[in-house]
């Protein structure tokens, strides 16, 4: 596969403020290593209603982000030099940016490994703008602090959606801050909602990811896992989020405030 | 089973040649033994003191005939006496006595009164001496040396049977293997091998069929992955397409007419075109259902959801159809491209119906089309097959791989589809998935 694009210089093909005001539009930044589909995408996704601005490599898309705004990350995991899968990390690592891989296959491993390494959705080639730009805009929703008021309790878990924050109350000293991505905050706070009632996998799937129907399992599953590791005691032996088999998740009610 | 013919025939042959041995060697023993007691006795009455009247003593004819079952009768003069067993001496060959009157002296066996018996026949100077010796002992001994040829011939042959039954599967049994491997090759089981053989002429036979099996199986796998990839690789300038496409669709009303009516038809077929890329990758990919993606589901709540943009269509649900485990997506994709299929070729669905069956759970799609002959029925799951759409594929905006994916996808279930009238005329496609699909 070759480049066209020389390094280091990203495509600005349409990532110009309109009328003279500041881009309101949600910024995109597009990793891909063939010109012509950043082109193209560049294109569609403009008509869409978002700023694109593409680059060609991982070291690029790291390297620009740490200049450029940038509001979701479309991220082709097959990348030459530093692969998707360490730059979806190496990004995870930094913060909770929104990021969306772009995948060979919808039916292999690449998919589990993107996700677990922290991705928030994923495509699959070919890439039809209109169908990415829904999945875009319901990650950006989840990305966008709730007006929800309130609190609401998982186990020993504090949720606060207005302000975006998890508190754990465990072992009697001072609440502890849990860093959650938006997607799983938005996950827990899902299930929270339920009050201890099954919350069926294809619910979650609409509430969360914005699949209308019959979404991939395997992205609820995986976000589920992660959501585990970090707010579960013991993340093999859930206490908190609960399988239901053949039917979804739940998550258990507030528990006692001695814990 | 030749095995047991031969060995039947064998035992027969020897049990036949013992039988005929030991029974002339018994006969002629007796005959012997009879026949000098015969002579013995006969000089014996010959050399008798007879009484003035010339017939012979009872005391001695008594005497020879007793103890035994001897029957001992003198004929003198024409007269014959008797002793032992009550005898009818007409009854005896004439031969014999011929024989005997000529001088000479004869025996031969005969029946009397049911009873096997020796007749000796001695001339004496002035009569016929006769002596009727029973063989009822030696007839008994004889049958039961009969009985026991005759059974141990049987043994015999059933033991060949066993035997040879035994020793045939045994030395056949690499064959029956090999039959049966390729017979599952050929129904399509490309997996199927020989185990290896301990036999020098069979190893290399086993060898090469295991070879070839594999060379097939590879090359199989290698078509199925070539789709696979000459799809894969369509897709980044698919993308580029169908992105590229949509900008212009977007603009469209700002085009003249014939550039208009260009990016129309670039428009359709590029997404056609994406279709048959998306559904060529997924018939090429491996068949088999990862575990993990099975799910115990309603099929009604997947048909329901295909149905609610078709309000046209009735759902036919009769009973209470069981949940069935099944990949949910596959299970949506096989429900759908049927929907899609009706449409496009058979001017759309007009019922689905959804029942219990003997296996699991049973779908049926009826379209308001003409129906579909039998002899097409099979063909329509081929991938590109036309079928009864055969040049009219063009209006019809579908792939030719719609119902070779939903065949395909219900295989993987370990279901069944076939085709059949609906009662209104149109054609049936059935789909039945089991409760149990490992």
């Amino acid at each position: 596969m070759s480049t066209m694009t020389p390094p280091l210089q990203p495509d600005s093909v349409v990532a110009t403020p309109r009328d003279g005001l500041p881009d309101a539009r949600d910024r995109i930044l597009l990793v891909d290593d063939d010109g012509r589909i950043r082109q193209a995408l560049s294109l569609a996704l403009d008509d869409e209603g978002f700023a694109v601005w593409a680059v060609a490599s991982g070291e690029q898309a790291l390297a620009a982000l740490g200049r450029e705004n940038t509001d979701v990350v479309l991220l082709d995991l097959m990348l030459p030099g530093m692969d998707g899968l360490a730059v979806c990390r190496r990004l995870r690592a930094q913060g909770d940016l929104p990021i969306i891989i772009i995948t060979a296959r919808s039916d292999s491993s690449e998919v589990i490994a993107g996700l677990e390494a922290g991705a928030d959705d994923y495509v699959t080639k070919p890439i039809v703008a209109g169908e990415l730009a829904a999945r875009i805009r319901a990650l950006l929703r989840r990305s966008r602090p709730t007006t929800d008021g309130g609190e609401l309790w998982v186990g020993d878990i504090e949720l606060r959606p207005d302000q975006g924050l998890v508190r754990c109350h465990r072992g009697g000293s001072d609440p502890t801050g849990i860093h959650l991505t938006r997607t799983e905050f938005r996950l827990l706070v899902e299930l929270a909602t339920a009050e201890g009632k099954v919350v069926t996998r294809e619910d979650l799937l609409r509430r969360v990811w914005g699949y209308d129907y019959l979404g991939d399992t395997r992205l609820l599953d995986v976000h589920v896992r992660r959501l585990r590791v970090k707010i579960e005691p013991d993340p093999d032996a859930p206490t908190l989020v609960l399988t239901v088999r053949g039917a979804g998740y739940r998550a258990v009610g507030r528990a006692d405030a001695t814990g | 089973m030749s095995f047991a013919l031969v060995s039947l025939a064998i035992t027969g042959l020897l049990a036949a040649v013992t039988w005929k041995l030991a029974s002339d060697f018994l006969v002629a023993k007796r005959e012997q033994g009879a026949t000098s007691q015969a002579a013995i006795d006969a000089r014996l009455v010959q050399d008798a003191p007879r009484d003035p009247a010339g017939a012979d003593s009872e005391g001695l004819l008594t005497g020879l005939a007793g103890g035994g079952d001897i029957t001992v009768a003198v004929r003198r003069a024409g007269t014959w006496t008797t002793s032992g067993h009550p005898i009818d001496v007409d009854a005896l060959p004439d031969e014999l006595l011929a024989l005997a009157n000529s001088g000479v002296a004869a025996r031969q066996r005969v029946m009397l009164g049911g009873i096997p018996v020796l007749a000796v026949a001695l001339p004496l100077r002035d009569g016929l001496y006769l002596e009727l010796a029973p063989l009822t002992e030696l007839d008994a001994t004889l049958r039961f040396l009969s009985w026991v040829l005759v059974v141990g011939v049987g043994v015999s042959g059933l033991l060949g049977l066993a035997l040879g039954g035994w020793a045939s599967t045994r030395a056949l049994r690499p064959l029956t293997d090999l039959r049966d491997a390729a017979a599952r090759m050929a129904a399509g089981d490309l997996d199927a091998r020989l185990p290896e053989q301990d036999d020098a002429d069979l190893a290399p036979l086993a060898v090469t069929f295991n070879r070839t099996a594999e060379d097939l199986q590879r090359r199989v796998r290698r078509d199925v992955r070539f789709a696979g990839d000459v799809s894969h690789e369509l897709r980044s300038p698919l993308t580029t397409l169908v992105n590229a496409v949509a900008v212009l669709r977007r603009r469209r009303d700002d085009l003249p007419l014939p550039a208009r009516q260009a990016v129309d038809l670039l428009d359709a077929d590029v997404h056609r075109f994406q279709k048959m890329v998306t559904e060529l990758l997924e018939i090429s990919r491996d068949e088999q259902i990862d575990p993990r993606d099975l799910e115990v589901c309603d099929v009604v709540d997947v048909v329901a959801h295909a149905l609610a943009t078709r309000p046209d269509v009735v759902l036919d649900v009769r009973g209470s159809p069981p949940q069935v485990p099944v990949d949910r997506r596959r299970l949506d994709r096989v429900v759908m491209n049927l929907l899609e299929n009706a449409e496009q070729h058979a001017g759309g669905a007009v019922r689905v119906g959804v029942a219990s069956s003997s296996v699991g759970v049973r779908i049926e799609v009826d379209d308001a089309g003409p129906g579909i002959p039998v002899e097409l029925r099979d063909e329509v799951f081929e991938r590109f097959s036309r079928g009864a759409n055969a040049g009219r594929r063009e209006d019809s905006g579908g792939t030719g791989l719609g119902l070779a994916l939903v065949a395909r996808h219900v295989r993987a279930h370990h279901g069944r589809i076939h085709i059949e009238d609906s009662p209104d005329g149109g054609a049936r496609v059935v789909v039945e998935l089991p409760w149990c699909t490992t």
